[in-house]
């Protein structure tokens, strides 16, 4: 059974199309990385998913439509990270990482103290312990990605949309991103889709790979499973001539490696 | 050095208290200070003149300034955080100039300081209240929406209060006019002052309350929805308490300037952070600066000056100092 379903999604700012009939399925437990160059339609893709944009089309969380839901519903199902947030004011991290339980509180409530708790240990887990009380402000690029990691995190919801969650990221913290979201995957059996710079991290830890060109769809692969040739080209289609290769780390687990062949005009 | 080795949280509960106990002295300060000296043991002993000063005049004056100050103060950090804009202030969305124009006609067509006071609060009322309303005519819902419709409607106001100045007559309606928008604490008696003080705590009070997805709004529209937060209607409603809060006050006392800019940034640059806590400390601050500026303004000269003269006076140098310290330090 599927837990996610999109079909025909059409976005865009004013007249211009920014997105043209995308359409794939999610099962649950699987993480979904989605691929494309700049401008290619990858933010107003996830902003669509969670109704922050308006589109035509349909985004079906679970068979519920995600942007029909009231507010506080959609933000309980469903969790988002924007490319870097937009906290401008001088919060505490734990402050900024408390924001994340707001959808399950009353308006008026306060985060308990196993909120609390959770909260801290999710900074801990992003590699943040000790820095509760820094002002958000006050962290690198790379390290407010973790707080907004640590916040996403404590979410209960089932799908998690993050929008290049490792772009400030060095490689170590980037492989220890997608294990988090993997992990928090697999312990509710929800979903990640994620926008991701790095076609390398893309290949070998997302379950299923979209790639999208100027606001259309390439294709969708599943880099574990798939013929290397087959992927080859269609990675090919977004990238420039590439070839793929699979080589065995000293644990003998097999990742797939992309190197970039000469342009045919050069 | 060593204050930032200790729990934030602490720090600015030592703040507050600091803040606290520094009204709490201006408070008893302003009870005291004036053309008509009052003792201790005048007022206990019973002294009916004496008693009379202290009720009619003093009391008033003091509430006013320091529950004045204070909302202008929570109300600023209100306005700074919702626009996510540090020179917010309540004029961005034009209660100020509304204020002024409705003061203006009050002073034209009627007569006596409660009716000056109702005419203000109706103008500062329906500068915000046409503000949003233009602002919802765009349904996208974008703050910055809010801000160009609050422009127009400041124009708007000025426009009126251009002409009703036009029409005063200059020896002394023109003047009372121009004494009101430099503001003043002279004046303000108990039952005109009542009824305003209580729709201003009231208001406060929720803001404080809501204190928490206030700081939500901070984040960006997108992010804040998806955190949980119906944005438009949260901005509204916080908007429509915050401006009410500081319409009670701007009618008592006609405008008082710097205060609801000064008094958050002062609180955040000391707190260096944005919890209820540098909430309570910009409104106490805010309070301070609005006592001590009335103080100087009824015992500088020989004629009661326009308070707004001493809030600008202190304030500035004041926030030039906090910068320049918050450089050194970080």
């Amino acid at each position: 059974m599927n837990g996610l379903t999109v079909k025909d999604l059409c976005a865009g700012y004013g007249a211009a199309p920014v997105l043209a009939e995308v359409g794939f399925s999610l099962e649950p437990g699987h993480v979904l990385g989605v691929l494309g160059a700049n401008g290619s339609g990858k933010t107003t893709l996830l902003k669509s998913l969670c109704g922050i944009l308006p589109h035509t089309g349909s985004c079906l969380l679970y068979g519920k439509e995600l942007s029909k839901l009231p507010t506080r519903k959609a933000a309980q199902l469903c969790s988002y990270i924007p490319q870097r947030s937009g906290i401008t004011i001088d919060l505490p991290v734990l402050d900024v990482v408390l924001m994340g339980f707001n959808a399950r509180l009353g308006l008026l409530e306060r985060p308990t103290a196993a909120m609390r708790q959770q909260a801290v240990q999710a900074l801990e887990e992003v590699g943040l312990s000790g820095r509760e009380e820094v002002s958000y402000l006050a962290l690198s690029e790379g390290q407010r990605q973790l707080c907004i990691l640590a916040r996403t995190l404590v979410s209960d919801g089932s799908l998690l949309l993050l929008d290049e969650p490792e772009s400030a990221l060095d490689l170590r913290f980037r492989h220890r991103l997608m294990a988090h979201v993997r992990r928090w995957v697999q312990q509710r059996d929800g979903m990640a889709i994620l926008c991701l710079h790095d076609p390398l991290l893309a290949l070998n830890a997302c379950d299923r790979l979209l790639l999208l060109r100027e606001g259309r769809s390439l294709g969708l692969l599943s880099p574990k499973v798939d013929d290397p040739a087959r992927m080859e080209q269609l990675l090919s289609g977004l990238y420039g001539p590439v070839s793929l290769h699979e080589i065995r780390d000293r644990s003998g687990q097999r990742q797939l490696v992309m190197l970039k062949e000469q342009e045919d005009d050069a | 050095m060593r204050r930032s080795t200790s729990s934030p949280i602490a720090k600015t509960e030592w703040l507050c208290a600091l803040g606290a106990a520094l009204l709490a002295l201006l408070a008893a300060l302003s009870l005291f200070v004036g053309k008509y000296p009052l003792t201790l043991s005048g007022l206990l002993g019973g002294d009916e003149m004496q008693l009379r000063v202290f009720w009619t005049l003093r009391f008033s004056r003091m509430l006013a300034g320091a529950a004045g100050g204070f909302a202008l103060g929570a109300a600023g950090f209100v306005y700074q955080t919702v626009f996510r804009n540090p020179l917010a202030s309540p004029d961005i969305i034009g209660v100020a100039s509304g204020a002024s124009a409705g003061a203006a006609a009050g002073i034209l067509f009627f007569s006596g300081a409660a009716a000056i006071t109702v005419s203000a609060f109706a103008g500062a009322l329906a500068a915000v209240v046409l503000s949003l309303a233009l602002a919802g005519l765009d349904r996208s819902g974008r703050g910055g929406t809010i801000v160009l419709a609050g422009i127009a409607v400041h124009s708007l106001a000025q426009t009126v209060l251009m002409c009703l100045k036009l029409t005063a007559d200059p020896e002394r309606e023109l003047a009372s006019i121009e004494y009101w928008i430099m503001g003043s604490l002279n004046g303000i008696s108990l039952h005109t002052a009542v009824g305003n003080l209580l729709l201003c705590g009231a208001c406060l009070l929720v803001l404080f309350l809501l204190h928490r997805q206030l700081l939500l709004l901070s984040a960006e529209e997108g992010e804040a929805r998806m955190l949980g937060v119906a944005v438009g209607r949260l901005r509204l409603v916080v908007l429509l308490l915050a401006t009410l809060a500081v319409s009670c006050i701007v009618s008592l006392t006609g405008l008082i300037s710097f205060v609801g800019l000064l008094a958050p940034h002062a609180a955040r640059l000391l707190t260096r952070n944005n919890r209820s806590g540098t909430m309570v400390l910009s409104g106490l601050l805010g309070g301070v600066l609005l006592l001590a500026a009335d103080l100087l303004a009824r015992s500088v000269a020989a004629t009661e000056l326009p308070v707004s003269i001493f809030t600008s006076l202190l304030g500035a140098p004041f926030l030039v100092l906090l910068i320049v310290r918050g450089r050194k330090t970080v």
